[in-house]
């Protein structure tokens, strides 16, 4: 019995923190499809209903069901060209501009090698 | 030939006139994307009031020690909500395995003043 409920939590757990990335997901990518911040607001309004729906649902094959449908539906509406910040791989600053290791120093002696 | 070593015999440029290039010291460099870290009291002070900007946060409730979800009534899609405001604040990409550990105060701090690329 107890190994059965102590399954029953992990799976529960499993399935929160499932929903939880795929929350976190859906709600950048309404972000990269939204041109202006005032749109987003309601887009991101209309996401959390969808999630808040299924709220109080209990049963795990049926969670496990949404979510399946819910991923469905991610990565149908997912981005093309998602907003990536600079820095980051993908990004428009990937690897540019990288800080000289430690160390290096740079001498400004230019044509002024011999007499100094 | 003779001409130009009397010249050069007579010429004097004086070395101190010409421009001097300074070497840049140390940790600045301007115009480069890695500018110097921002301090922990910054952190903290941005993160609180990113905090309490969220609506269904009460501010007078915000401290830096604070759990997201025990001390401040949100639940975990409100921590998600949170966690991504902090991301644009600090201009970070959170990956989504680390962003799910965040779910409160202190941890957030720690993690963005840890951050290489927080600003």
């Amino acid at each position: 019995m107890s190994l059965t409920s102590a399954a029953y939590v992990a799976r529960r757990a499993a399935q929160r923190e499932k929903v939880r990335t795929l929350y976190r997901r859906a709600l950048k990518d309404t972000l990269n499809w939204a041109v202006h911040r005032h749109l987003f607001y309601d887009d991101a309004a209309n996401l959390r209903d969808r999630f808040e729906q299924n709220k109080h649902v209990e049963d795990p094959d049926t969670i496990d069901r949404l979510i399946v449908d819910a991923e469905a539906s991610y990565n149908k509406w997912r981005h093309p060209d998602p907003y990536i910040v600079p820095w980051a791989p993908g990004g428009s600053k990937f690897t540019r501009n990288p800080p000289p290791p430690e160390g290096i120093e740079i001498i400004y002696d230019y044509g002024r090698e011999d007499n100094n | 030939m003779a001409l130009r070593a009397a010249i050069l015999r007579h010429v004097r440029v004086p070395l101190e006139a010409t421009p001097k290039l300074q070497p840049w010291n140390g940790s600045i460099r301007s115009m480069s994307s890695h500018d110097d870290h921002i301090t922990k009291e910054e952190v903290v002070d941005r993160v609180l009031s990113v905090i309490k900007d969220f609506p269904k946060v009460d501010p007078s409730k915000v401290t830096p020690e604070v759990h997201f979800q025990k001390d401040l009534g949100l639940d975990s899609l409100d921590t998600v909500e949170i966690v991504m405001a902090l991301e644009e604040e600090f201009k970070l990409e959170i990956p989504d395995k680390e962003a799910d550990k965040i779910d409160s105060c202190p941890l957030a701090i720690e993690y963005i003043s840890n951050h290489p690329m927080s600003s």
